[in-house]
């Protein structure tokens, strides 16, 4: 299972996300069994509300069960604009390539898609499937400024 | 009119290229059918009965008429020739190749047009209504609002992927054309106190669960629109049903909730939000407005209309029906009937296209809008020019003078095309039409809102029709069932959902029952009384009686 970075570079790094595998040296529990001062990563499913003691979570991976369930989406807003997670976010579960570009714009880190899921190839005439745009016209975690208040936009 | 800058037209270019990119892939075998599905879906494109149909967004309903000549020339060269207004304002080809919507896109990417989130479970074209900024009874006109969602809407990184698909609709009038009752998210805005509001309705909508929307936010000033906007739409994210795609709509959460749940919850989640950096400032509001201003009229020559009205009483008919009041003296809104007998309601031409472009610029600042009841509507026509207009519509069959008439029937496309419908609808309201031919029969029952649906889905909003038609499926056989009562919001009258008057019907027996209904009225009606009003003094039983007899 491919692990890529924001810019689609593998990582080396194998992970089981049921509370037994290892991330670079690092287990990944679910809520249920982590403890806020094991140093252990956090494994939180759509359903789950954010806290702020998981700001002490090195790592949190958040599932998505589906590549087309947004939940996900918005758990990972909440938790880096209100609960000042400043960890690694990581994406496990059924990540989509196509769903990426969304997800790196909510604040997610990593990517770890499915066994035989990979990136499409870079080609000279497709534009970037991690970032297939220049802008946006709204705010989000990367860009916190709507365009409205950063671009100077035709009257 | 909204006038792309060159960040608009950075964003849809980059949009085709990027869909462009996807349907390779897909041709290639390196997409599933299923992945394919969702990232086209979110590009309008659906895979029907017989082929592809792509929808083309149309914001709020307003086109240029270089915008409208480009779909006449996408419906010659890519479709067979036709195109078809949808009930959400936008435009359907039903013909498109697979493999050449890519172009098709480049194309409308060419004056400033997408298909960008048409279909698939995301926030949705806005809809208004169709006389917004030119309307007598307008508070507030709601475009820039309406741009306003959609600049912010359009590839939202958080509500892209919500359990259902999501609509908003915005009015600015006393009069309510744009059936925000039955949306996802109704807006209303209006002046107040120096600054511009809005009330908020949500849970609205029509399909399996037909529900008016709740009002959870009055006043809101509009700076706020976008905040409070990002807290309901993250509440519907994360809490909304994704277990059953038929209990996954917003009305059912906050069904679940409880409108003042569902506020609470709500106003929670704004807390957060309220003058973040997505509050819309002062410069922003301005801006947008800006886009929108009241066109320079001419003084127009003094007319006589009175005089041509006298003169000519076929046109007097349609000026009554289809000319509405606008808020400029010496001008007119001209709604262009699609709904000409044998013709399937909101089907266009692409000579019909061109020539409603045509008089887009002759008879008024080259703008055309697109009623959510199917029509085509010319919104500044001086009234000096409506006898010379209405000899042209004859001409070009977009003369019938049935606004707001019982043969002005909105319709889905229906199982003549759609995969998802029960039955057929275009017959059924062809049906109807003939038996109804009678223009002077359709003027004596005055407004009547005929309302046709293929399946549950309920694209032919059939529940807010006074007189509802829905096709269903009785062992594989097409039947209608018939409702009344129900309203959509205009004319003064609050928007209501109808009542079932009991078995269905076949095909055949359809137009009849309408007939037999229609005969109820005339008999049971006061003096003035609206087929509507009628049915809310006396109730449907008597209309049942009639239909199904006492016993």
């Amino acid at each position: 299972m491919a692990l890529l970075d924001r810019n689609g570079e593998i990582i080396e790094a194998t992970t089981v996300s049921n509370g037994e595998g290892v991330s670079g040296g690092l287990a990944i529990t679910p809520l249920e069994d982590w403890q806020e001062d094991s140093g252990q990563g956090l494994l939180l499913e759509p359903t789950d509300e954010p806290d702020r003691r998981f700001q002490r979570a090195p790592l949190i991976a958040i599932n998505f069960p589906a590549f087309n369930d947004g939940r996900g989406l918005s758990l990972a807003v909440l938790l880096r604009t209100r609960y000042d997670f400043a960890g690694e976010l990581r994406a496990v579960g059924d990540v989509h390539p196509d769903v990426i570009h969304y997800m790196r714009r909510c604040g997610f880190d990593t990517f770890q898609m499915p066994e035989g899921r990979t990136l499409p190839p870079a080609r000279h005439d497709a534009p970037s499937t991690l970032a297939p745009y220049s802008d946006y016209y709204q705010a989000s975690v990367l860009q916190p400024e709507p365009a409205y208040r950063r671009v100077r936009r035709g009257a | 009119m909204y006038r792309y800058d060159t960040f608009d037209k950075q964003f849809v270019t980059e949009r085709v290229a990027h869909y462009r990119s996807q349907t390779a892939r897909y041709i290639a075998g390196e997409l599933s059918e299923n992945e394919f599905l969702q990232l086209r879906l979110r590009n309008g494109l659906y895979v029907q009965r017989l082929a592809p149909m792509l929808r083309v967004a149309v914001p709020y309903g307003t086109l240029n008429s270089k915008q409208l000549r480009q779909l006449a020339f996408i419906a010659r060269h890519f479709d067979r020739g036709y195109g078809h207004l949808s009930t959400r304002q936008n435009v359907q080809f039903n013909w498109p190749l697979l493999e050449e919507v890519p172009d098709i896109l480049a194309a409308l990417a060419e004056v400033d047009m997408h298909a960008i989130q048409t279909s698939g479970n995301c926030i949705r074209n806005v809809t208004t209504d169709q006389f917004a900024g030119v309307a007598s009874d307008e508070w507030l006109d709601p475009r820039p609002f309406c741009e306003i969602i959609r600049q912010w809407s359009t590839s939202h990184p958080e509500f892209d992927w919500l359990p259902r698909k999501f609509k908003i609709a915005i009015t600015g009038a006393r009069e309510d054309r744009a059936a925000v009752a039955v949306h996802d998210i109704g807006l209303k805005v209006y002046q107040e106190a120096g600054e511009a509001r809005l009330d908020v309705l949500v849970g609205g909508g029509l399909g399996r669960t037909p529900v008016i929307g709740e009002v959870i936010r009055q006043g809101l000033p509009a700076r706020h629109l976008l905040t409070y906007l990002e807290a309901i739409m993250r509440v519907y994210n994360r809490y909304g049903r994704r277990d059953n795609k038929y209990k996954a709509r917003i009305k059912i959460l906050v069904r679940a909730m409880t409108a003042d749940g569902f506020r609470a919850r709500v106003d929670e989640e704004w807390a957060h939000l309220e003058n973040g950096p997505s509050t819309l400032t002062d410069a922003e509001l301005e801006r947008m407005a800006s886009h929108f201003r009241p066109y320079d009229y001419p003084t127009p020559p003094a007319d006589d209309l009175a005089a041509e009205r006298l003169a000519n009483p076929a046109f007097s008919r349609w000026v009554e029906q289809n000319v509405s009041a606008h808020r400029e003296p010496g001008y007119a809104i001209v709604t262009l009937s699609t709904k000409l007998t044998g013709v399937p309601p909101g089907d266009v031409s692409d000579a019909q296209m061109e020539t409603v472009a045509d008089w887009a610029d002759e008879y008024g600042f080259g703008e055309i809008r697109i009623s959510h009841e199917q029509n085509f509507v010319l919104p500044d026509v001086p009234r000096g020019k409506l006898l010379e207009l209405w000899q042209k519509a004859g001409d070009a069959q977009l003369a019938a003078a049935n606004v707001g008439l019982i043969s002005d029937i909105i319709c889905c496309p229906g199982g003549d095309y759609c995969s998802l419908a029960n039955a057929k609808s275009i017959p059924v309201a062809e049906a109807i039409q003939t038996a109804l031919a009678d223009l002077d029969y359709q003027h004596d029952l005055g407004p009547i809102d005929l309302n046709i649906s293929g399946c549950m889905n309920a694209c032919g909003h059939h529940h807010v029709g006074h007189i509802g038609i829905l096709g269903v499926d009785k062992k594989g056989n097409e039947y209608y069932q018939i409702s009344l009562g129900g309203h959509s919001g205009g004319r003064g009258i609050a928007a209501s959902l109808g009542e079932i008057v009991g078995p269905s019907f076949s095909r055949d027996e359809v137009a009849d029952v309408v007939v037999q209904i229609l005969a109820s009225y005339v008999a049971l009606r006061h003096e003035n009384e609206t087929f509507l009003a009628c049915l809310q003094r006396t109730g449907i039983k008597p209309f049942k009686e009639k239909i199904y007899g006492t016993a």
